[in-house]
């Protein structure tokens, strides 16, 4: 099953696989008849085969040309041939453990190439195997131990409780070293025009609510990828997996920034994107006045499906590993494939995080850093628009830093504005900021963060539109951010002199800590439960339970009538006071209830007459009678026996 | 051993288990895969289970003997049913003997049978054992020690030694066993019908073989005027130990031969004299035997 599960995952090709698994099949076979005295010369055959490979394994990692990033694929090989080769020796129960923890390998170097849950099967199967390898150990080590399934399920239980809680209490992983940092073309295809935006090339987006229904869609419905950003049109994003990311903690995967505002639409009139080629991986050219120094934010992204040829990272991207020779990097950090980035397609971005805080951001008095032209573009307006320098103007009255500016505009549009994909077209030849801060202020991501940003421009402070990714969700399990398509989005990013640009996001908000894997899986479990619908639910549970119960009613319930008799007898008699001593015979019994009951009393004798006869005599009486008998005996009762409540 | 289940070694197990946990976690943690940390918190709880878990087992099962011997003989296997409430591994501790496995079995039948081997003689109203497991996983065995009341008293009888020679002595100290014969056996003054407790020898085969049922000679004398048997067992427990065998040997021998013995020993009561039947008498009176120098004056 380990070997299946590396399999799955490339780690190892099939038929190298498949010989692997015939051979820990035979092995197993052959140790198994050889268990009692297995031949001395195969383990000395063992000892050096496990010897060669690692040897092997070794020389790999410390060749000249070996890339240690790349450990996986030796760590594979090492660990099944020592799977298979183990598998001829394992005359002890020791031996059994040492290739169990080897499996474990197996599996762990297949999971860390994982990266959605249908690899949980592999797992659930390999757990199994090893569960029932675990317990055969024990029934071996007790001289034949069976455990019942009670004690089964206790231990499972017990064993699920144990690892639920680890991982509840763990945080979640890092990516601390670069041991595995991917770069892998898949299915993308070719680029038309190299360092041209997909969907450039003259073909019309499919539109959503304003414009004419044509042309084919873009990448899940979103139409920001592209060298234009049209506010007034929003695309019907669809639920489709874009990309998983694995990163230390979750950002904005940005895609490009707009720098120029028409009124309608965000334009890039920046210098062309300028091809950077170099070995990986490629060393990016810092963002203008970003600062050099922080934490580095390791990421990997998993594409999932077709998607725009724009490289998606967090933000300061410093480092790239990428299945290319070349990328295509423009001045504002936005990177551009040369090839398309299909399913299977992997990445990986180093960033630098520098994320200063709401102080250091009000206290920032750096000097001016933005060159002239670049801050001119990045304050440009269409025409003036006094009405929302007004307003503007109005709700920062009383701030003195950019910073201070900011937060009250967002502030404001918090709670001024409303969120809605459903708005109406925006009139022909209308200023798309205009019609939202002075009509009903109802729009989506674009139009309330151009909103903010022409605030802003209007205010002398530099903003520039940034279109990408919210992080997506959070797979507890894989440790990966799930990026739909609906997960696109648009926020402003701000100018601050001693730190470069900051992203504000008006409409979402992004953590800035990586969350708990624990917290997640409890938060989504409340979630699903939440959804749960309890009183179907709550009806077949208590259908299940009463059936249960009524089964081992009737299982309990003794055999023959007679026996039903006895049990009513002593059953009257423990209300009573008066159990039934072993000792006793059941007519001795009957007639100390008798007396307990009345002095003339003869029921109980009675009743135990007719026990006696049946179980001894085989004198049954007829059924209406042993119904008369059942009756009596289980409504007569006997007087509480007071003296033995006294004792 | 105690009452408390306690790992029994090897112990590296447990060490080995710590280990491989840390390892994984350590990798799973710093590799970023969710997938890798999940096998290792599976792993985890395996090892949990499969290290701790035998001490909650061994500390919840419930041992009963079910039967075992009334009598045995020191350095002679007596075999004991006993039951548990789940698999053990059983290895008696007082009286010693052999490792066992009892409780729920999975293939073979199990008989749930211990072999206990008593040194000494003695009287035994319960067993001391230790019981291990290590289930479920078989990684790490816990064990306890739990004493388990017999149904009955187990007697112990000393090993038959050499026997006294059958005349009158003198020698009364310590160790020595004094025997008073009687002058005569008797003369045989007829028959009857054998009551158990009989001798061998003092079957009358001719007339058991007329009369259709077991008689035995009548002696004109009373064979029962005793022989009278005095152990005192010295202090020292091996001396005492071989002393009585010597006393038990003696007894014996005079019982084959159709004497009465009347037998006095000392015992945590005090002093018994009482007449001897047979030999399974006799070697519980000789497993209740004490040494004077084991009873402890109470205080008045």
């Amino acid at each position: 099953m380990a070997i299946a599960a590396c399999a799955s995952l490339d780690e190892v090709s099939t038929t190298t696989a498949s010989v692997a698994a015939t051979l820990v099949a035979a092995g197993t076979v052959f140790s198994h008849r050889t268990r009692v005295r297995p031949p001395g010369w195969v383990k000395v055959v063992v000892a050096a085969g496990a010897i060669a490979a690692s040897v092997w394994f070794f020389h790999s990692l410390t060749a000249p040309r070996a890339d240690f990033a790349q450990i996986e694929d030796p760590l594979t090989l090492l660990l099944i041939s020592v799977l298979v080769l183990h598998s001829f020796h394992v005359p002890a129960r020791r031996d059994l453990l040492f290739s169990l923890a080897a499996s474990a390998g197996l599996v762990a170097v297949g999971g860390s190439q994982a990266i959605d849950l249908g690899f949980g099967l592999y797992v659930a199967g390999w757990a199994g195997f090893c569960l029932w390898a675990l317990t055969e150990m024990w029934t071996s080590a007790s001289g034949g131990g069976r455990m019942s399934v009670p004690s089964m399920l206790c231990a499972l239980g017990a064993l699920s409780a144990a690892a639920a809680a680890v991982f509840l209490v763990l945080p979640a992983p890092v990516v601390s070293v670069r041991v595995a940092f991917l770069a892998r073309a898949g299915l993308g295809g070719s680029v038309g025009v190299p360092g041209a935006l997909a969907g450039d090339s003259g073909a019309p987006a499919q539109l959503a609510h304003a414009g004419s229904v044509s042309g084919t869609t873009r990448v899940g419905g979103y139409l920001g990828f592209a060298k234009s950003l049209d506010t007034a049109l929003r695309g019907q994003l669809g639920d489709q997996l874009v990309m998983q990311v694995r990163a230390n903690r979750p950002s904005y995967w940005v895609g490009e920034t707009f720098n120029t505002w028409q009124g309608e639409s965000w334009v890039e009139t920046g210098p062309r994107s300028k091809p950077l080629e170099q070995t990986l991986p490629f060393v990016l050219p810092p963002d203008v006045g970003a600062s050099l120094s922080g934490e580095p934010d390791l990421q990997t992204f998993y594409v999932a499906g077709t998607t725009a040829d724009l490289v998606f990272h967090a933000e300061s991207a410093s480092e790239l590993w990428f299945p290319s020779s070349r990328v295509f990097v423009a001045e504002d950090g936005t990177i551009v494939s040369p090839i398309g980035l299909g399913s299977g397609s992997i990445y990986s971005v180093e960033s630098v995080v520098d994320t200063p805080t709401a102080a250091q951001l009000r206290a920032d008095k750096s000097g001016e850093t933005l060159l002239a032209a670049t801050r001119q573009t990045d304050l440009q307006l269409p025409h003036p628009y006094p009405r929302v320098h007004a307003l503007a103007r109005s709700i920062t009255a009383g701030d003195a830093t950019t910073y201070d500016k900011v937060a009250s505009l967002l502030t404001w549009m918090g709670r001024h504005t409303r969120y809605s994909i459903d708005i109406p077209p925006l009139p022909r030849g209308a200023d798309s900021v205009t019609e939202f801060l002075f009509g009903n202020r109802v729009g989506f991501c674009e139009q309330i963060s151009t909103s903010l940003a022409v605030m802003l421009r209007s205010l002398g402070i530099p903003a520039r539109e940034a279109v990408g990714y919210v992080p997506g969700g959070f797979d507890p399990i894989t440790d990966l951010y799930q990026v739909h398509a609906n997960d696109a989005h648009a926020w402003v990013q701000v100018w601050f002199p001693g730190y470069g640009w900051q992203s504000f996001d008006p409409t979402a908000v992004v953590p800035s800590t990586p969350p708990s894997p624990g917290a997640t899986a409890l938060r989504e479990v409340a979630s699903d439960l939440r959804r749960v619908p309890w009183v179907p639910v709550a009806a077949v549970g208590l259908g299940t339970a009463a059936l249960v119960l009524v089964v081992r009613l009737r299982r309990r319930r003794p055999p023959s009538w007679a026996a039903r008799v006895t049990r009513y007898v002593e059953l009257a008699g423990g209300r009573a006071g008066r159990p039934r001593e072993p000792s006793e015979t059941l007519p001795e019994y009957a007639r100390s209830l008798d007396r307990l009951t009345a002095p003339e009393s003869r029921t109980w004798a009675e009743l135990a007459r007719e026990v006696e006869a049946s179980a001894y005599g085989g004198r049954d009486p007829a059924p209406p009678a042993q119904r008369d008998l059942l009756v009596r005996a289980r409504r007569t009762r006997v007087p509480r026996d007071r003296s033995a409540a006294a004792v | 051993m105690s009452a408390w289940p306690r790992p029994v070694r090897p112990r590296a197990p447990i060490a080995v288990a710590a280990a491989v946990v840390t390892l994984f976690w350590f990798v799973a943690h710093n590799g970023g895969a969710g997938w890798v940390q999940f096998v290792g918190d599976l792993v985890f709880g395996t090892l949990l289970v499969g290290v701790v878990g035998p001490a909650v087992v061994a500390g919840r099962a419930r041992v009963v003997i079910r039967d075992a011997p009334t009598d045995g003989v020191a350095g002679l296997p007596m075999e004991v049913h006993v039951v548990a409430s789940s698999r053990l591994r059983v290895r008696p501790l007082h009286p010693p003997g052999d490792e066992a496995f009892i409780g729920p079995a999975k293939r073979t039948a199990h008989d749930d049978i211990v072999r206990i081997t008593s040194p000494a003689r003695g009287v035994h109203r319960a067993l001391t054992f230790e019981v291990a497991s290590a289930a479920p996983f078989a990684l790490q065995w816990w064990g306890r020690r739990v004493t388990v009341p017999l149904p009955h008293a187990l007697y112990v009888a000393p090993r038959r030694g050499r026997p006294e020679a059958t005349r009158p002595t003198r020698r009364e100290q310590e160790g020595a066993i004094v025997i008073h014969p009687h002058v005569e056996a008797g003369f045989p003054r007829g028959a009857r019908p054998y009551v158990p407790g009989d001798a061998r020898r003092r079957v009358h085969w001719r007339l058991t073989a007329h009369a259709g049922a077991l008689m035995v000679k009548e002696l004109e004398r009373p064979s029962a005027q005793a022989v009278t048997v005095i152990v005192d067992l010295p202090p020292d427990p091996e001396e005492a130990e071989a002393a009585a065998g010597r006393a038990l040997a003696t007894v014996l021998e005079l019982l084959d031969v159709g004497a009465s013995v009347l037998l006095q020993t000392l015992e945590e009561s005090g002093v018994v004299a009482e007449e001897v039947r047979g030999r399974r008498q006799a070697g519980r009176r000789m497993a209740l035997a004490v040494s004077r120098g084991t009873i402890v004056p109470s205080a008045p």
